[in-house]
């Protein structure tokens, strides 16, 4: 919110920019290439939205009841869970409590800035790369893995501990190169679908694709339950469901590309409340 | 996935008040039938029955198919009669079973 | 939500994809099988499955209400509510209520086993949904009859879907 991102200019109808141009297929004798291009011409068409909206402003009141409805929302269980392993104590180990005591208090808010970039090795880190930072750095134990239950569990309680805030991250200084790399990202097209993160998520946002609405892909409610899943998952996995989505390549959980794009997408969620746990579709 | 419950209801109710109580599970109810990726297939395993005992005896009982969803809600209700304990237990294919206990204070 | 219609009005009894397939199938390799056995078993028509809970009476609409939404972004989990009127009383209460999804691979999806106790017959739970289909609610009466109510739900599917 109050972020402006290039993105959107081209979403005003302006046209591509002039290095885009070549990308899109000319209208031809092809049939299907004319109709392409008068479906690209018609996303160009499409006034962005003003601002960002959370995930939830897009689901049914239903779900946004179910969401906010702890006796509803199966999500609580993972942030439970989380709370339990938290203050556990491994053996021959601290427990993370031991360190960050009250949490509740130490540690609200601490989500609203990642990812953020780690001081001492100049490395984007999101909520689950500090977690395992400090697992396998200060407890010296073993990573939990990205999408284990444990780090799931782990990341929807710390996350759940800023729920209410509004998503707090630097996008500039040492976090700039990222942020740059993510919004790259996010415009580039991509697959075999040829598509940008950029075209739905800010040329279509409100309209439907198949069954769904599309949103502004605000990631405030991850970790999230997601009904597709019937399970809680990660930003990166619903990233990697994207990609697929497109026919573009999937990266890894953790990866850099799905790092700078977690930044670029929380710099544009900026203001937006934490919904963490959250339930999508 | 370890089993847990969220089991929401009042703590107090007057004699003869009508209470709902909200259940909500955390099971995968894996409803069985994919390959296992050896030749052999993914048996069903889900929670099968739901079991609710108050005040000597059951008053109420779900059985449970593939049909219902993963993580399953359930809602029911039950005429609160005298202070005591409430016995939920889940029955899952195989075998095992879950139990959880709330208390009821009737005024 | 319950409809006045027939619930398998509107309903032609196709064969699935997957039996048109297998039966293209045999009757390449075997065409001189009869065109029954090629369409493979066609589903389980719902008055049966209702027949076969109600040990053959027919249930009368009417005092129950199924509360499902018409329309769900996702069948994995699918709110349900069934109120029945009833005073739950020794003499005259719901004994269950009995939930089918004909296009389900197992249309027997839940009993909910009430007693006088319960005070209100008033049950919900979430459903698992494998297509667009009709819901139905039996509920068993003690005096012996049998009420139903049900509801046309379309299903529709998320965007990108992930398979894992």
């Amino acid at each position: 919110m109050g972020n402006p991102s290039s993105g959107r200019e081209w979403g005003r109808g302006e046209g591509l920019p002039p290095g885009r141009r070549a990308e899109c297929r000319s209208p031809g004798r092809h049939g299907l290439a004319f109709q392409i291009a008068g479906f690209m011409a018609f996303l160009l068409a499409v006034p962005a939205s003003a601002e960002i909206k959370s995930g939830s402003a897009f689901l049914s009141p239903e779900m946004r009841r179910q969401q906010d409805d702890e006796t509803r929302n199966p999500a609580w269980f993972w942030v439970e869970q989380g709370e339990e392993l938290f203050s556990r104590k491994p053996p021959n180990a601290a427990a993370c409590v031991s360190c960050h005591a009250d949490p509740k208090q130490s540690l609200r808010g601490a989500a609203t800035h990642y990812p953020q970039v780690d001081a001492a090795s100049g490395k984007l880190l999101n909520v689950e790369g500090r977690i395992e930072q400090c697992r396998t750095e200060r407890q010296k134990l073993p990573a939990f893995g990205y999408e284990t239950p444990e780090m799931l569990a782990m990341t929807a309680y710390v996350a759940s501990l800023s729920r209410g805030l509004p998503v707090d991250v630097k996008t500039g200084g040492a976090a700039k190169p990222y942020y740059e790399a993510g919004k790259a990202f996010f415009e580039r097209r991509q697959g075999q679908l040829n598509l940008s993160c950029q075209q739905c998520h800010d040329g279509l946002v409100g309209q439907k694709l198949r069954g769904d609405t599309i949103s502004n892909g605000a990631g405030t409610g991850y970790p999230a339950y997601r009904l597709e899943w019937n399970d809680v998952g990660s930003l990166h996995r619903r990233l990697r469901a994207c990609s697929l989505g497109v026919r573009a390549t999937q990266f890894d959980y953790g990866s850099p590309e799905y790092l700078a794009l977690e930044l670029y997408l929380a710099g544009r969620a900026k203001g937006l409340p934490i919904e963490t746990p959250g339930i999508r579709r | 996935m370890p089993f847990n419950a969220r089991i929401t209801m009042p703590a107090e109710a007057r004699a003869g008040d009508i209470i709902e109580i909200r259940v909500l599970a955390r099971h995968p109810m894996d409803r069985g039938g994919q390959s296992d990726g050896k030749g052999g297939i993914v048996p069903r395993k889900i929670l099968n029955r739901l079991t609710a005992t108050y005040a000597g005896e059951q008053v109420f009982r779900l059985d449970m198919n593939t049909g219902i969803s993963a993580n399953p809600f359930v809602s029911f209700t039950t005429r609160a009669v005298e202070t005591g304990d409430i016995v939920f237990e889940w029955r899952e294919d195989g075998g095992a079973t879950y139990t959880r206990t709330s208390r009821l204070v009737v005024t | 939500m319950s409809s006045p219609i027939s619930p398998r009005s509107g309903r032609p009894e196709l064969p699935t994809r997957r039996a048109v397939v297998a039966g293209g199938a045999a009757a390449a390799a075997f065409a001189v099988l009869p065109a029954r056995a090629q369409q493979g078993e066609p589903p389980q028509p719902l008055a049966e499955l209702i027949a076969r809970i109600t040990e053959g009476a027919v249930p009368e609409r009417g005092r129950i209400v199924l509360d499902i939404p018409q329309l769900v972004e996702n069948g994995n989990s699918v709110d349900v509510r069934i109120r029945v009127e009833s005073p739950m009383t020794e003499a005259e209460h719901v004994r269950w209520i009995h939930l089918i999804a004909d296009k389900n691979p197992f249309p027997d999806m839940a009993r909910f086993h009430l007693t006088p106790r319960a005070g209100r017959a008033e049950v919900a739970t979430t459903l698992r949904l494998a297509t667009s289909q009709t819901v139905t609610a039996v509920a068993a009466l003690s005096d012996g009859s049998y009420v139903l109510a049900d509801g046309n739900v379309v299903v529709t599917l998320s965007a990108c879907i992930d398979g894992g």
